[in-house]
């Protein structure tokens, strides 16, 4: 064998500490499965484990964090080593544009390993240069060297982590665009396909092209997972390989670091021992070097990153527009002065301290009715009768809410004294956010087509509102509004508390409810009205509370269509929603799918509350009713907001009175929302659940509220960054890249490959450092790694193999190709290729196991394995069956 | 998330001390780790082994838990607690929430129970009070080392009408083993934290300004705050942050705002990682498993009498289930339980047993699709012979009936096991595309070669092997009989490699199988094209040819539906040049 025989392999230094350590089998129990067991499963699970503090620590690996200055030559004796303290601290100073001052942020606090390495990389340079100048006795000679170096050093950091940040990327890494997007997925298989039989055709001379991609399969690793037959049949279309559910339920019980481990699977550090692996294309031929690196991004593969954003609160619409973690609204809002309107943008910020949804002491919980559980219970299986699946979740939320909410008033009235919640008293703006849009837009509407949308809507709400009040039966806790104000403020800016929001609606509010003023509330019960009026303190600024009845009324009226089962007039009001949101949008480019979306999932949960209406308002007569409204403020005004939470005694509201007269302008007002519909949804499941579990309600137990999740693609991710395309110069950090030429490469390679076993960018020790150098002037591929001294001054590693396997399989995929079979088709054929090597891979393994060496020609014989297809069968074997690397000691 | 989440108070009598904190307890064991993740086993597993191992871990504290806070617990004992540094009341047995999702609980103490994790928090709580702050005082930073967790430390002031300078100061921190994760998660933490913090000091604003302005004698004391010692012997000094805010929920809601940051930091980031497509056998197994469900009813009656001439498929199916995960055909040879019967145990030792050149004209039978049948009273033995000879094909190409009473066709099995006195239709015996083994009793044993494995039990038998026209020796056959052939006969290798090297070969023959199928099923190509592919194949040979349109038979309906589809949508070959 040319390189990397078995030899070889043995007195390779394999057997460092670094590389036996990271070859133990893994402590931990570890899911037994052959579905799981592939080495990416296994690498995110010990990590998850190692990094875990439930059960106390795990003695991890100590990084040394001070300086040495002990020279090579000095004595080893700690005593006479003169430590000093040194701290070296590097200082990026920003563009002065914030989304280049946010993009960098991001960027740095992604690929934070990376600038760490580089830091390691100048302390050790400032070391260095330390125990060097200690030996030149001239001070002013001492000082000037010891400068010129660390500027040296100081020049390459900066050098580096600014090629880093700014150097030519591989726009579009076919393995993570076909990953993501299906749509063109055919014109991605034609398109690689295009470029990788030019490639097998054209330059293969030597072999080259063969022994490149066979280099790439032996050490870039993360292939293996993505061929590994699973035992349960594919979800969608066949081609399309599916998601890994263990990885994803992983991710999910025991939360990892996804950006670790996609920088791991990039560098094929799946194997045992831990390899990390870097790819470099050289060539003068810019087109041709830039052909390959892309057809290699189909073999360097990763997973793909998804960021999610859960909020407690409320609904985000598809077309909402989410930014670090506010929610950017978009409304035509109508100017202080007269008959003038301008655009508003408003960023909201989900509270941060999420309002504990208490549950009653079991003993009272028992009090409940058998209609306050059964309630709970339809709330709960409101989804079947939701006619939009899509929506049922929403609906779901919603309704159960109404329910729950329900049974825990009642308990609370029952009970009377009801542990006291700021939450409820102070409202958030989470219950607005579903319905903001809705208001917004009506407003918007009101304001532009006020002839139309705007005098209907006048005309209409509040006259049935009128109407049907007299049928409104019992008091209302839960509303909280903003007084009218004369000015419309709004803030812009990230620090928005919801008051711009309230007063938005309050102001639309008015507009509608004006007819209703006169009715006077009356109907609250003594105290109900303890309860209110604090809330209405707060908040209402010296507005009197007169038009809180008018809410009654407008859920009134919708209880009873509800209960009537009057489907109609709703449906027609959001036929009017529509038109209005509709010509809203064509008046203002603002971003209106979500109002529609809103609405669509108000409207299905409404039709929910009309399914099981009927039942629950005949269940019980009070509090029952409360429920409604929340469906009701979200299909026609947006405007009311649910207090979930059974709140205060009569004591807590002497303070509520108090807080009363503190300016607005506070960011605590909003800090306890009330907790929303989800909440009440997980209250209620937590609650049915809590009977089951008697021995672990040792501490008291809060469910959590249900979270909505809005995901996006990432694109800070090492997948993005790491995969560049014809670089000016050598990179020391890039998993893929091509240059020119290869002097700097000469030059930094060996040191590069050293440092990074030193300081592993993926914070566990790892064994070996390979570079692999494709060179298109000399057709050349060669494996350098840190682990062997340079052989002389012109190579720098081993030459590649090539492995028969890969060759036959690069020109079956060619010849099909020729013999025009369609695009995606020779990519299953491939990928149905590729899944053969890791059976063979698996045979080997296997054989592996059960005996000493044999010959290799009788490994050809019987396995068809050949002796240049070893290494590349090992690395593979390596990933599903580690003792693989053990026998090759 | 790994994280711990603590809110930390810089006491005016006692130092730093840790209020309140939050610890996340995962599930021992992932779920879904266990093969199949439908979600209803899903569901079950996680109702199972979170719910037992959870409550399991949470009794081992328990004892502690139950007695009272501080009795066994390693904080500071009651006598140095003041009111400003106790969050939750004595004998409060703290707050948990159940993810019921990922079966993540998310617990709430003042302190954490586990020593080591005490001492960490602990000494995270004095860093982040003390040394490692930020300029300002106010503001985050990051510290720590591998032997105590990282720490991400944000510190803050709440104002206090009765403190020495009208303020005090805390501090919420993070802190993991992960250096990495902590970091990159450092923006989400930022962000998430100083909105609780703005909410709090937001809450202690009001109560300060109430105190101040709201009641006269507050006002009056503010007047003389020109010594705010004197606030401080007042004994008033230490007042919790509940009465700071004015909350008297505080302590939940910072429970449940901590459970929730740990929840929304842990699922900020997510992987979506793609694995290996199913092979062929393991879809058509799903595939007659799904038909099997719909009949099971009627397969259950007929399970009792063999004769009724169902697929065996069925009977073994459920068996499968179980050994799904054991991918296809390993479980064949493996999972049979010899029963101290005289039964084959691997194609191995099938060929010792036969003799080389019986076992191969047999082999080559069973390759090819024609009619197996075997010829015996002994039933286990000829299901037995049945098992091993089926791994040979793809799941898909068997069709197995174990035993019966009368002939039945070749289209409805390729493995028919008959009883000695049935008799086999005369253009069965005379055909080519059947082989019969009749199995007699050896008048005397046999002598057939004796391998290790062998046992004695089968040497009571003589097997004789016939077919319509045998097979004449100087034929190649097809490549993967061959390849088979060589891997049986070299004694180095294992019964565990041999059957890898099998399951290598099918697949490596139905990927070929996939091709031929697309180019003259799918796309109807011209024979002349055919013969090109059959050669790329390397498998232009006649006998390879038949082997691989028999094979063809086998492919699932899955894969078959899906290239029936994709070659409809237009665009798969017209951008081609």
């Amino acid at each position: 064998m040319p390189s990397r025989g078995q030899n070889e392999d043995r007195d390779s230094g394999i057997a460092r500490s670094a590389s036996l350590s990271s070859l133990l089998i893994t402590p931990f129990p570890s899911p037994s499965s052959s579905a799981s067991s592939s080495s990416s499963y296994q690498r995110r699970w010990l990590r998850s484990q190692t990094t875990s503090l439930e059960n106390g620590l795990i003695p991890r690996r100590s990084t040394d964090e001070t300086f040495s200055l002990a020279d090579e030559t000095c004595s080893s004796n700690p005593a006479i080593v003169r430590r000093k303290k040194i701290a070296i601290s590097v200082i990026f100073s920003l563009c002065e544009k914030e989304e280049a001052q946010r993009n960098f942020q991001d960027f740095f606090f992604s690929h934070f390993p990376l600038f760490e390495s580089h830091m390691n990389r100048l302390k050790s340079a400032i070391e260095k240069a330390m125990i060097t100048c200690r030996k030149i006795a001239e001070s002013s000679r001492r000082v000037q060297l010891y400068v010129s170096r660390l500027m040296e050093a100081l020049g390459e950091f900066r050098g580096t982590i600014c090629n880093l940040y700014s150097v030519p990327r591989i726009a579009e890494p076919i393995w993570l665009t076909m990953m993501s997007s299906t749509l063109e997925k055919n014109q991605l298989c034609q398109r690689f396909l295009k470029e990788f039989t030019l490639l097998i055709e054209q330059i293969n001379k030597n072999q080259f092209f063969a022994a490149l991609l066979t280099a790439v399969l032996t050490y870039h690793l993360a292939w293996v997972p993505t061929v590994m037959p699973v035992d349960h049949p594919p979800i969608k279309a066949f081609s399309e390989k599916r998601t890994s559910q263990s990885v994803n339920m992983l991710a999910k019980t025991h939360p990892y670091n996804p950006l670790w481990a996609q920088l791991g699977d990039l560098y094929g550090a799946l194997g045992s021992p831990v390899r990390l692996t870097r790819t470099v294309v050289v060539g003068k031929q810019k087109d041709l070097v830039q052909r390959i690196l892309y057809v290699l991004t189909y073999f360097l593969r990763c997973s793909e990153l998804q960021e999610n954003q859960l909020t407690w609160s409320g609904t985000h619409g598809e077309g909402d527009q989410v930014m670090h973690g506010s929610k950017i609204t978009t409304a035509l809002e109508k100017g202080e002065v007269e008959e003038s309107e301008y655009v508003v943008v408003t960023v909201r910020n989900e509270p941060a301290l999420v309002p504990p949804i208490l549950l009653p002491p079991a003993g009272e919980r028992r009090n409940l009715g058998p209609t306050g559980w059964a309630g709970a219970q339809g709330g709960m299986d409101i989804p079947d009768l939701g006619p939009n699946p899509d929506k049922e979740e929403q609906s779901s939320g919603t309704c159960s809410t109404a329910f729950q909410e329900a049974a825990l008033s009642t308990s609370s009235r029952h009970q009377g004294a009801f542990c006291g919640d700021d939450g409820c008293e102070k409202e958030g703006p989470q219950g607005g956010s579903l319905r903001l849009p809705g208001s917004e837009a009506l407003r918007a509407g009101l304001k532009t087509s006020q002839q139309t949308a705007g005098v209907e809507f006048k005309g209409e709400t509040p006259q049935k509102l009128l109407d049907r009040s007299t049928a409104w039966p019992c008091p209302d806790r839960h509303f909280r509004e903003k007084a009218p104000l004369e000015k419309v403020t709004f803030k812009i800016g990230s620090s928005v508390s919801p008051e711009s929001d309230l007063e938005s609606r309050t102001k639309k509010m008015e507009e509608q409810l004006n007819p209703c003023r006169q009715c006077p509330d009356l109907a609250g019960s003594p105290s109900t009205q303890s309860r209110v009026y604090p809330d209405m303190a707060q908040d209402q600024q010296g507005l009197g509370c007169s038009f809180e009845p008018c809410f009654r009324k407008n859920a009134c009226c919708l209880r009873k269509q509800s209960s009537e089962q009057e489907e109609g007039e709703p449906d027609r009001r959001s036929a009017e929603d529509r038109g209005i949101r509709t010509s809203l949008r064509a008046d203002v480019a603002v971003q209106l799918n979500r109002p529609t979306a809103t609405f669509t999932s108000g409207d299905s949960g409404k039709q929910a509350v009309h399914n099981i209406g009927g039942s629950c308002v005949k269940g019980a007569e009070g509090p029952w009713l409360e429920p409604i409204p929340s469906r009701c403020e979200q299909q026609d005004s947006g405007l009311l907001v649910t207090a979930d939470v059974p709140c205060g005694d009569a004591s807590r509201t002497e303070e509520y009175r108090i807080e009363g007269d503190i300016p607005r302008n506070e960011s605590a007002d909003s800090a306890l929302g009330d907790s929303d519909d989800e909440a009440c949804a997980a209250a209620a499941l937590s609650m049915g659940h809590h009977g089951d579990r008697p021995e672990e309600s040792l501490e008291v137990e809060l469910p959590l509220p249900r979270s909505q999740n809005i995901s996006h693609q990432n694109v800070r991710n090492f997948g993005r960054s790491l995969l560049a395309g014809y670089c000016p110069t050598y990179m020391p950090d890039l998993v893929l890249h091509g240059t020119s030429n290869d002097e700097k490469l000469k030059q930094w390679l060996m040191a590069d490959l050293v440092h990074t076993v030193h300081h592993p960018v993926l914070d566990e020790p790892i064994a070996e450092a390979i570079c692999i150098v494709a060179d298109t002037d000399k057709w050349s591929v060669q494996v350098a790694t840190s682990q062997r001294k340079m052989m002389d001054s012109v190579k720098l590693g081993q030459d590649a193999l090539v492995s028969s396997q890969v060759s036959s399989l690069l020109q079956s995929i060619l010849q099909l190709y020729k013999l025009h079979l369609p695009a995606d088709f020779c990519v299953m054929h491939l990928e149905d290729r590729l899944q053969e090597l890791y059976l063979k891979s698996k045979m080997l393994s296997e054989y592996l196991r059960g005996h000493t060496r044999v010959h290799v020609k009788e490994l050809g014989v019987v396995l068809g394995i050949e002796s240049n297809d070893l290494p590349l069968l090992t690395a593979i074997a390596t990933t599903h069956s580690p003792y693989v690397a053990q026998i090759l000691l | 998330m790994n994280a711990i989440v603590a809110l930390c108070h810089f006491c005016e009598l006692h130092g730093p001390r840790t209020l309140f904190c939050t610890e996340v307890l995962h599930a021992p064991l992932p779920q879904g780790a266990e093969s199949g993740d439908s979600p209803s086993q899903g569901e079950q597993a996680e109702e199972e082994e979170g719910g037992i191992q959870m409550s399991s871990r949470i009794r081992s504290h328990s004892p502690a838990e139950g007695a009272s806070v501080e009795a066994s617990s390693p904080g500071p004992k009651k006598s140095d607690m003041c009111e400003g540094c106790r969050s939750l009341a004595v004998g409060h047995p703290g707050y948990i929430s159940h993810d019921k999702e990922t079966s993540i609980k998310y617990v709430s103490h003042q302190h954490p129970n586990h020593p080591q994790l005490f001492s960490i928090v602990r000494q995270a709580c004095v860093r982040s009070l003390s040394c490692e702050v930020c300029p300002g005082r106010e503001g985050p930073i990051f510290f720590g080392d591998e032997q105590h967790g990282f720490v991400f430390s944000h510190t803050f002031f709440i104002k206090d009408s009765l403190a020495r300078g009208f303020q005090r100061w805390y501090s919420i921190i993070a802190i993991m083993m992960d250096r990495i994760y902590l970091i990159n998660s450092w923006p989400f933490l930022l962000g998430k934290i100083r909105g609780i913090i703005d909410e709090l000091q937001g809450k202690a604003l009001k109560v300060f300004e109430a105190e101040q302005f709201g009641c006269p004698q507050r006002a009056q004391r503010m007047n003389t705050a020109f010594t705010p010692f004197l606030h401080q012997r007042n004994g008033n000094a230490a007042r919790s942050l509940t009465s700071l805010t004015s909350d008297d929920n505080l302590w939940a809601c910072l429970h449940t705002s901590f459970a929730w940051l740990l929840k929304a930091c842990g699922s900020r980031l997510t992987e979506k990682l793609l694995e290996g497509a199913p092979t062929e056998d393991t879809l058509v197994q799903m595939e007659k498993l799904a038909d099997l469900e719909e009949e099971s009813e009627s397969w259950d009656n007929s399970e009792a009498e063999e004769k009724a001439p169902v697929f065996s498929e069925g009977s073994e199916g459920r068996e499968r289930t179980k050994h799904l995960t054991d991918l296809s055909s390993r479980s064949d040879g493996g999972s049979w339980q010899p029963r101290k019967l005289a039964v084959f145990k691997s194609l191995r030792h099938m060929r010792q047993v036969l003799g080389a050149p019986s076992f191969r004209m047999l082999a080559w039978h069973v390759l090819m699709g024609n009619q197996v049948i075997w010829k015996s009273r002994d039933v286990d033995l000829v299901q037995s012979a049945f098992e091993i000879l089926r791994t040979m094909l793809p799941v898909g190409c068997v069709c197995v009936i174990p035993y019966s009473n009368q002939y039945e066709e070749a289209y409805r099995c390729n493995f028919l096991g008959l009883s000695p006195q049935v008799q086999i239709p005369a253009h069965v015996l005379s055909s080519e595309f059947a082989v019969i083994v009749e199995v007699h009793m050896a008048p005397h044993p046999s002598v057939y070669p004796v391998g290790p494995e062998d046992d004695q039990s089968l040497s009571k038998y003589e097997f004789v092997v016939t077919s319509g026209s045998p097979v004449s020796a100087d034929r190649v056959g097809p490549t993967i009989l061959n390849k088979i052939e060589a891997a049986l006969t070299n004694q180095n290798l294992s019964v565990d490699v041999v059957d890898q090297c099998l399951i290598c070969l099918k697949e490596e023959w139905m990927n070929k199988v996939k091709v031929l199928f697309k180019f003259t099923k799918v796309d109807s190509r011209p024979k002349e094209d055919t013969q090109k592919l059959l050669s790329i194949l390397g498998a232009s040979e006649e006998d390879n040819v038949k082997l691989l349109k028999f094979w063809m038979t086998g492919l699932s309906k899955t894969y078959k539906s899906h290239l029936m589809s994709t070659v409809r949508s237009p665009t798969a070959t017209e951008c081609r040049n």
